[in-house]
This record gives structure tokens, C-alpha cells and sequence, in this order.
């Protein structure tokens, strides 16, 4: 069970941090851009439809990865002060009422739409030699499929943590800076707590002999 | 059946509302209740519209510039440059009263902009300016109110992801955001500063000043400092801004510039490294995933309000409270700094400024003159308990003695003088809009 | 006994405030008094259920009941789409290009193009025509094709291959968003369509030229669309109204364009914006690109079979007009040249 629940985390992990590479290919793209258009006076005719597929797929790519690092923003203002159990029963009820059907109809609704733009070999309509559409379209019910798996890892997740009373550990990742400074902090206090505990403890015992 | 049920449209915000405070991932609340109502109303129509909503995210053009900006505020966060460019400001500002508070305002404000990451600015700050000043014998309170307010200036002066996503969900022009935010972001930080000197001038115990060791730097030293610090990240963020202001550059491509020059200005710090660049990398596409699907959401939730009707309904019935452009102005400005309590910026706008906007020209006022007036509101969002990140990060890094309570009194005075900043911009606003309207006429 | 009207959703691919909104306005408020209220059609700008591009998918696949907009929008789809809308300049005009709609063969090409070579579930009517199109706004005055060299320019359309061959690096966005895009110096230049709209859509904000009469878009015409299976399954005298109301409306909007028009490239001129010609090397030069783009697109057959009908019907119908009518500009500085 962990083992799948793990390997799908490293597949979305793995596809998103693939992905997440297109903003130095878009950062590089929109330089050289750049430098034709103000230097050169002689713009590319691919770059519009070109960075918006590179965003496009970015954050469509990164949405997966993004749901297995819990990344995704909540209204915690409430759920943060809750026991993990509660929290767990929660997501897991709203995960059946919520996610999947969403989910399920991004994958329907993406492929009906996906199919429709490959039928006529749809090209972009920003330029007028644009390049096929279809492609980037398919990221759609193909974006839907891998949220669908991550879905039931985090229900999965849920269940785990309504069963231990604690949630399991996600795979390690890069984090937000104030995380890491603020995890930091948090296990520097308690170290110097159990370090004073230490102190007292041996003063106590001495003081008693 | 069309517009048949507007009822349906304003169940929906409401059962929103609801299902907002459970927790759960916003941007899949929204999808979902979208396809659910729209369902109820247009039948399988909802599954073609819902997709053609998230190709419209997909496809959106000034978005491009959000992961651009995110990368190149990753790339200066781990850079390592934030302790030199305090230290340097420190020196230069040695002679002010309050000399320490204002030095860190000013890295703040500088740092915030060029990064337009709230949390990291105030953790590093936390980490760094704070004990600083605790250290220097300053007030606590004070001490904890320059970092939680001048971390969150980022997000208000351009170049500001903020901007960016109140553009593209008002259809205004990013370039004239900037340019009307820039004056009333510099002032807000001034404001905080004189704020800071005139406390400290009034009572000098609450910030004394530095050693006379400290304060007498040589001059040459200062402006070395500042040479290797200061000027090379003012520079950054003058040009990006500049080629957007000016238009001379779309904001995605001075974004690319920018992110090139950080990691250039990171390669000449010598604290660029592969690692970092994958760090950069992989935080960009979790931070661009989170910002964009909860546009998809909004964007599916949104179609389906207005084809229930339900934004009709809210139109008419504020219409009908007969309450004249500045009572719309107040009402919507106190809604937006009540929501700030237990929201995010990014949901206040992306969700709930939409159902505003449409009436924006009802009453004659210019949504970009809204806009400045919303971003300056939204600075409270971050303060404003129950839910204040800039509070309770520098809570999580601050020594033990320090209480939340504490830092919460000491944020206290900079929200209303943000509360001020809009009285003053409401009555002046061509504070605001008087470089928009120079630079691109009327 | 009364019965539940029918109640159509009808989004246009134009802002709010743009005239073409309040074309496609005209032809709903047509539509409701001549059903006498059996059918009520409820208008929305562009952009309030999809935004321009996506109008066609969006009645295609039944989200909308209808749109207004023009064929040049579906040129991803296919380049043949354009010839419906915004023809080459063989020298007709867009009245002209009704004329072939109706009795050059013209309305066949569409629903073969429209149901069986994009099996779009739509049915079209092509309605509206407008006069030339200006060669658009500029930051400075353009004397030559090269001066288009380079350029990031806004048009639609088989416009946009034209001026391909001009080598300019052209992007195609929807109405409401070209000024937004001047703004972002996404744009150096941009045409829409005429004056009333880009006097209201805010061009003479972002720039001082305005050059007028091109063979870009000499022609076009505007495009009324229904979800076919919605349309079908209406009553036939209702089909009937859809159909007519959009011819009558046609004649309301040329007129009401002959007014407000030249009411607005006045208030333009007032605007203190420089108002010329197209020079003609401009447009020899355009004429000369047409053939390349034409050459180049007839290797699909179907585009091939719409253009060669097109051409054969302008031959022969500005053919009589030139021999028919007396000169207009003569009568014209006859009457009211001042001394
Ligand atoms: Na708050
Ligand atoms: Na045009």
C-alpha cells in the first residue's frame, strides 16, 4: 500500500519537476525574444504562441505535485487549530464530494475538447503561422488523470491518518524559506527546553542528595 | 434553463461561504461547486464550459508574467544578499533617530519588492533585524511592527504579483497598475519610517540611539557597503519596473529580464549554485500551480455565477441600497478589510473581487485607482488577526519572551496608518493616478 | 393559453461599449418584437460566459444558443473560415461578398465547410457589411511596406498572412483586448475595425496615427451563429425570424454605420490624432502579397474552391459596376468641394 502511495507521489513529483523546468525555458525564450525584437527590430513570430504553452503547461503540469506536497492554498484559519484526525475526516469527506467529481469531469470534459482540436488539426489562432493546438490541449484530460491518482493518494493519506491519529510523512521536498526558519526555530526551542529540562532534572537529583 | 434561477446563483456563493471555512483546497472547492450548480442549470453544457474556462487560464497572456516573477524572487531569496543589504542600510542610516527601525524598513521594503515573498522577508528579518534591535534596547512592540509592516510593502510596490492578478481578474492594464501604485507604495513606506522617527524622537528610550562607535563609519565604508548591496538590487528592481512603466517592455518580458539578472546578481554574490537553481525551479512551479489552479476555479465558479444570475442579483440589490459612489467605495473597502481577517490576499481577490468589479463602472470609478486602493487594503490582510502571517512568523523565529500578543499590539499602529494612507489616497487620488494619466494620457 | 417563452443565451464576441455590441443588440431586440415574445433572446457581451475566441465551441457544443461575431475569428480552424468573413481584395465590397453568399453559391461553400469539413454543430448566417477597414494605428506614419518590417501588429483573418509577407510579426487577439495589449507594449501597431469602435475602445490613447482605407480587410461582414440541434429543434416560422431578422438588421447596421462613422473619425480628428491615407505603394504592395497568400493557402483544396467561386463571381459583378455607375467622386466634388 505505502509503496504505491509513495510511487505515485514520485511520478507526479517526477512529471511536475520535469515541467518545472519550462520557466528557464520561458525566461530564456522571452530573453531571446527581447533581444530580436529591440535590438535586432526583427521579433519572433513564435514566441507569443511559445510562452504561453511553456506557462501553460507549468502550472497545469506542477498541479499534482503541487496536491502531493500540500501545496495547494486552504482557508485554514479554522482546520489548522484541529486535531489531525479531525482534519483527515474532513478532507476525506470532501475529496468524495468535492475533488473527484471536479476531477472527473476535467478529464471528460478535457477529452471531448482535446478530441475536437485534434479532429481538425486545430492550429493556435494567435499567429498566422501558429503551431498545432491539439498538443497543448491534451494536457488537460491528461493533467485530469494524474490529479485523479494523487486524489486517491491523499484519500489514502486520510485514511492513514484517521486510522493513526497522526498524518503520515510526505516525501522530503525543497520548501518555502519561512518553513525551513520557522521549522529551524521550532526545533531549536525544543531543544533548549530539553536541554533546561536536562539542567533541572540534574539539579534537582543533586539537590536531593 | 437560462437565468431561470438567480436564487440558485446566490445559493451557491452561500453554500461557498460555507464550505470555504472546512478548509479544503479552494481552487477544488470552486471547480467542484461550479460544475455542480452549472449542472443543475445548463446540463451537460457545464462540462464544455468548465474546460474551456481552464484552457482560458491556460491561454491567458498576462498571466505568463506570475511564474517569471516568482523565479526571479526565489532566485534573490537564496541568494544570500539580504544580511550585507541590512548591514550596509545600518550604516548609511546611522545618524537617523530610530536609526536601526528605519534601516529596517528601508531592507524591507527594498527586499520585499524585489522578491514579493511575504513570508521569507519576515522570517529573515525576524532572524535578523529583530534581535538586532532588541539588542539595541529598542521597544519591542515598535521593534516587531517595523518587520511584520515592512515585509509586507513587497507585495504593494510593483513590480507585485498582487498587481498582476488584480489585472488580469479587472481586465486592467498591469503597466498602469504599476505605474498608479508606485508613488502611494513609497509613500506608505515613508509613512512607516516617519512614523518610527517621530516615536523615537518623542521618546527616545522606545529606540535609543547607536554607540557613537557605530554610528561614525567612514564615509568611504558606507558607500562601499552600499556599492555591493544597495545599488546592485535598486538597479534590478529600477530597471524591471522602469521597462514596464516607461513601455518599453511587457511586464513578462522584463519578468525574464529581471529572473536573469537575479541570477546574475546571484552568480557575482558567488551564491549560485545548481542546487539552488533546482530549489528556485521546483518552489516556482508549486507556488505558479497554487496561484493559476485557483484561477481555474475562480474562472469555472465565476461563468457559473453570472449565467445563474447570481451577479446580477448582488448588482441590483446594491444598486438598490441608493448608497452613491463613495458609499460604494466604503462598503466594499470595509468588506475587503473584514475578509482580510480570515483570508489570503490571493482569495480576496481572485474569488471575491469579481462580484465587485462589474459595478466599478456603474458608479464611475476607475478600476485602476480601485485597484491601488484594494492592494494598500489588503497590506491588513497580513496583519490582521485571527489570520496574520507576518505575526506569527516572526512569532515562530522571535526569542520566547517575546508573545503574540506583544507583536500584535506593536502591528497595530501601521494598520491604521495603512487605514490613514487610504482616507489620505481617497481624497488625493491623483497621488495615484497622476503618473498613469502623464505617462499614458487620459 | 400563454406559453414559457423560448429563452435563448446569445453572447457577442465584443465588449460591452464597442458598436458591435449594440449591432448584435439591434438583431436580438429584432428577434424579440418579431417573435412577439415567444422567444426571448438574452444578450451578453464577450467574454461573460467565453471569452471571443472560444464563442464558436461554446454554441458548437451547446453551452450558448447563439453568438455574434465574424468567420475570421476561426481561423485556427481553418483558414477557408476567413474567406466568409474578410475576403480578399479583388476589388468588391462586403455587399458584393453578400451577393455571392446568396446567389454566388457562396452559402453552400459555408455549410459544407461549417458541418462536414469541421462537423461544427452550428448553423451560420452571414450578415452586415462593413466598409474597408483602416490600415490601423500607428506610433508613426507608414510610408512604405517596409515600414511594417519588424513590426508587432494586431490584425484577423487572411490579414494576418498578408502582412506576414510584409514581415511583420503579427499577433491576432480579440477586440476588447487590443488596446489592453498596446498598453503592455505587447503591440507597435494594431488595427480593429472603424471608428466608432476604436474611438470608444480607446486607441487614441495609446497612438497618434491612424491610417485609413487598406486592402487588408477591404471587405467584411459579420457572422450570426446558432447551436444547430437548439436551431432545428425551434418551431419553422421561429427559424424563419432567426433567418430574416438577420437580413433586415444587415441594412439597420449599414445605415446606422453610414452615421455614426463619420460622426467618430470626426470626433477622432478632434482628438488631435493625424488621420491619412494609406499610401499607394502600401497598397500595391498588399495587392501583390494577396497573390502570394493566395497561391500559397489554394494548396488546400477547399480553400482553393471557395476562393476561385469568390473570384469568379467579384469578376463579373464589379466588372458591371465599373462599366454600370458614373463616377461618385466626380458628382461629389461637383457639389461640395470647397473653393
Ligand atoms: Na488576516
Ligand atoms: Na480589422
Amino acid at each position: 500500500m505505502q509503496s504505491i502511495l509513495l510511487g505515485v507521489d514520485r511520478l507526479n513529483g517526477l512529471i511536475g519537476k520535469i515541467f518545472a523546468w519550462c520557466i528557464v525555458i520561458l525566461m530564456a525564450a522571452i530573453c531571446y525574444e527581447v533581444f530580436c525584437r529591440y535590438v535586432l527590430r526583427d521579433p519572433t513570430t513564435w514566441a507569443y504562441d511559445v510562452s504561453l504553452m511553456l506557462y501553460g503547461a507549468l502550472f497545469m503540469m506542477a498541479g499534482a505535485y503541487t496536491l502531493s506536497r500540500n501545496g495547494h492554498v486552504r482557508a485554514d484559519f479554522l482546520y489548522r487549530k484541529w486535531q489531525p484526525r479531525t482534519q483527515a475526516k474532513t478532507d476525506l469527506v470532501l475529496y468524495f464530494l468535492f475533488y473527484f467529481p471536479g476531477i472527473l469531469a476535467l478529464i471528460y470534459s478535457g477529452w471531448g475538447y482535446f478530441h475536437l482540436s485534434y479532429m481538425l488539426n486545430e492550429h493556435s489562432s494567435f499567429s498566422p503561422d501558429g503551431p498545432v493546438i491539439w498538443p497543448f490541449k491534451a494536457l488537460i484530460p491528461i493533467v485530469g488523470v494524474m490529479m485523479l491518482l494523487q486524489g486517491m493518494v491523499e484519500v489514502v493519506r486520510c485514511w492513514i491518518c484517521i486510522r493513526d491519529g497522526d498524518w503520515p510523512q510526505r516525501l522530503h521536498d525543497v520548501e518555502e524559506l519561512e518553513k525551513v526558519i520557522l521549522d529551524e526555530a521550532a526545533a531549536k526551542a525544543a531543544e533548549e527546553e530539553a536541554r533546561l529540562n536536562a539542567i533541572e532534572r540534574e539539579s534537582t537529583t543533586r539537590g536531593s542528595l | 434553463m437560462f437565468l431561470s434561477d438567480p436564487a440558485l446563483g446566490i445559493l451557491m456563493l452561500v453554500v461557498f461561504l460555507f464550505l470555504l471555512m472546512l478548509g479544503f483546497p479552494i481552487a477544488f472547492t470552486l471547480m467542484a461547486l461550479g460544475v455542480a450548480f452549472g449542472y443543475l442549470s445548463i446540463g451537460d453544457g457545464i462540462f464544455q464550459l468548465f474546460v474551456q474556462r481552464t484552457y482560458s487560464v491556460m491561454a491567458n497572456d498576462v498571466l505568463i508574467s506570475i511564474p517569471l516573477f516568482l523565479f526571479m524572487g526565489y532566485v534573490i531569496e537564496r541568494a544570500n544578499i539580504l544580511d550585507r543589504l541590512f548591514r550596509s542600510i545600518q550604516l548609511a542610516a546611522g545618524w537617523i533617530p530610530g536609526s536601526l527601525a528605519v534601516a529596517t524598513l528601508i531592507t524591507c521594503a527594498l527586499f520585499a519588492t524585489a522578491t514579493g515573498i511575504v513570508g521569507a522577508v519576515v522570517t529573515l528579518m525576524g532572524l535578523l533585524a529583530f534581535p538586532a534591535m532588541l539588542r539595541a534596547g529598542y521597544d519591542t512592540k515598535i521593534s516587531a511592527g517595523v518587520v511584520c509592516a515592512g515585509g509586507c510593502l513587497g507585495i504593494l510596490i510593483p513590480p507585485s504579483v498582487m498587481l498582476i492578478l488584480y489585472g488580469a481578474t479587472a481586465g486592467v492594464s498591469v503597466v498602469k497598475l504599476y505605474a498608479a501604485a508606485f508613488f502611494p507604495g513609497i509613500a506608505l513606506a515613508g509613512m512607516y519610517m516617519a512614523y518610527v522617527i517621530i516615536r523615537a524622537m518623542i521618546n527616545p528610550s522606545l529606540a535609543p540611539k547607536l554607540p557613537a562607535s557605530e554610528r561614525n563609519v567612514p564615509v568611504l565604508t558606507i558607500i562601499w557597503a552600499l556599492a555591493t548591496s544597495f545599488f546592485p538590487l535598486v538597479l534590478l528592481i529600477v530597471s524591471v519596473l522602469g521597462c514596464i512603466i516607461l513601455g518599453l517592455a511587457t511586464p513578462s518580458e522584463a519578468a525574464a529580464i529581471g529572473a536573469a539578472g537575479a541570477i546574475l546578481l546571484a552568480l557575482a554574490y558567488r551564491t549560485f549554485s545548481i542546487e539552488k537553481l533546482k530549489d528556485s525551479v521546483f518552489l516556482t512551479a508549486r507556488a505558479s500551480a497554487m496561484v493559476c489552479w485557483l484561477f481555474v476555479g475562480s474562472a469555472v465558479f465565476s461563468a457559473v455565477f453570472a449565467l445563474l444570475g447570481g451577479q446580477r442579483v448582488v448588482e441590483e440589490f446594491i444598486m438598490g441600497l441608493d448608497i452613491g459612489p463613495i458609499g460604494f467605495l466604503i462598503l466594499t473597502q470595509v468588506i475587503i478589510f473584514v475578509l482580510g481577517w480570515p483570508l489570503e490576499w490571493t482569495e480576496i481577490i481572485v474569488i471575491f473581487l469579481p462580484i465587485f468589479l462589474p459595478l466599478l463602472d456603474h458608479f464611475g470609478i476607475d478600476p485602476i485607482f480601485f485597484g491601488v486602493l484594494v492592494a494598500l487594503n489588503l497590506q491588513t490582510s497580513f496583519l490582521s488577526p485571527p489570520v496574520a502571517m507576518a505575526p506569527f512568523y516572526l512569532k515562530g523565529v522571535a526569542p520566547k519572551h517575546v508573545t503574540i500578543e506583544e507583536i500584535f499590539s506593536g502591528v497595530m499602529p501601521f494598520i491604521f496608518i495603512v487605514i490613514f494612507a487610504m482616507v489620505l489616497l481617497y481624497t488625493f487620488p491623483n497621488f495615484a493616478l497622476w503618473l498613469p494619466n502623464y505617462l499614458y494620457g487620459g | 393559453h400563454a406559453q414559457a417563452p423560448i429563452k435563448l443565451k446569445f453572447q457577442s464576441t465584443w465588449p460591452n461599449k464597442d458598436i458591435f455590441h449594440e449591432f448584435a443588440g439591434d438583431y436580438v431586440k429584432r428577434v424579440n418584437a418579431m417573435t412577439g415574445g415567444r422567444v426571448e433572446l438574452e444578450i451578453l457581451p464577450a467574454g461573460s460566459v467565453v471569452p471571443a475566441f472560444q464563442m464558436l465551441d461554446a454554441v458548437s457544443s451547446g453551452i450558448l444558443d447563439g453568438g455574434h461575431g465574424v468567420a475570421a475569428y476561426w481561423y485556427g480552424k481553418s483558414k477557408a473560415f476567413s474567406l466568409f468573413g474578410t475576403a480578399p481584395a479583388f476589388g468588391w465590397d462586403a455587399d458584393e461578398l453578400l451577393g455571392w453568399v446568396r446567389f454566388g453559391g457562396g452559402q453552400q461553400l459555408y455549410d459544407d465547410l461549417v458541418q462536414n469539413t469541421l462537423k461544427l454543430n452550428v448553423v451560420g448566417m452571414l450578415t452586415g457589411p462593413m466598409p474597408s477597414q483602416p490600415l490601423g494605428w500607428f506610433k508613426k506614419e507608414i510610408t512604405s511596406a517596409d515600414d511594417m518590417k519588424g513590426m508587432k501588429y494586431r490584425t484577423v483573418g487572411l490579414g494576418a498572412d498578408l502582412f506576414k509577407e510584409f514581415g511583420a510579426a503579427v499577433t491576432i487577439v480579440p477586440g476588447g483586448e487590443i488596446v489592453p495589449a498596446i498598453d503592455r507594449g505587447l503591440l507597435d501597431g494594431a488595427e480593429f475595425n472603424n471608428p466608432s469602435s476604436d474611438l470608444i475602445l480607446g486607441f487614441p490613447d495609446v497612438a497618434k496615427v491612424y491610417m485609413l482605407g487598406s486592402y487588408h480587410q477591404a471587405l467584411e461582414c459579420f457572422e450570426i451563429l446558432f447551436n444547430k440541434t437548439k436551431f432545428d429543434s425551434l418551431p419553422a416560422d421561429v427559424q424563419e425570424i432567426l433567418k430574416g431578422a438577420s437580413d433586415a438588421t444587415s441594412s439597420t447596421m449599414m445605415w446606422k454605420a453610414q452615421d455614426r462613422y463619420s460622426k467618430d473619425l470626426a470626433a477622432i480628428k478632434a482628438r488631435g490624432v493625424k488621420v491619412l491615407p494609406t499610401p499607394k505603394a502600401v497598397l500595391e504592395a498588399q495587392l501583390n502579397a494577396w497573390d502570394v497568400v493566395i497561391a500559397n493557402l489554394s494548396a488546400d483544396p477547399v480553400f482553393k474552391k471557395v476562393v476561385d467561386s469568390q473570384k469568379e463571381w467579384a469578376k463579373r459583378i464589379v466588372g458591371f459596376r465599373l462599366e454600370y455607375e458614373p463616377d461618385s467622386k466626380f458628382a461629389y466634388d461637383h457639389f461640395f468641394k470647397p473653393a
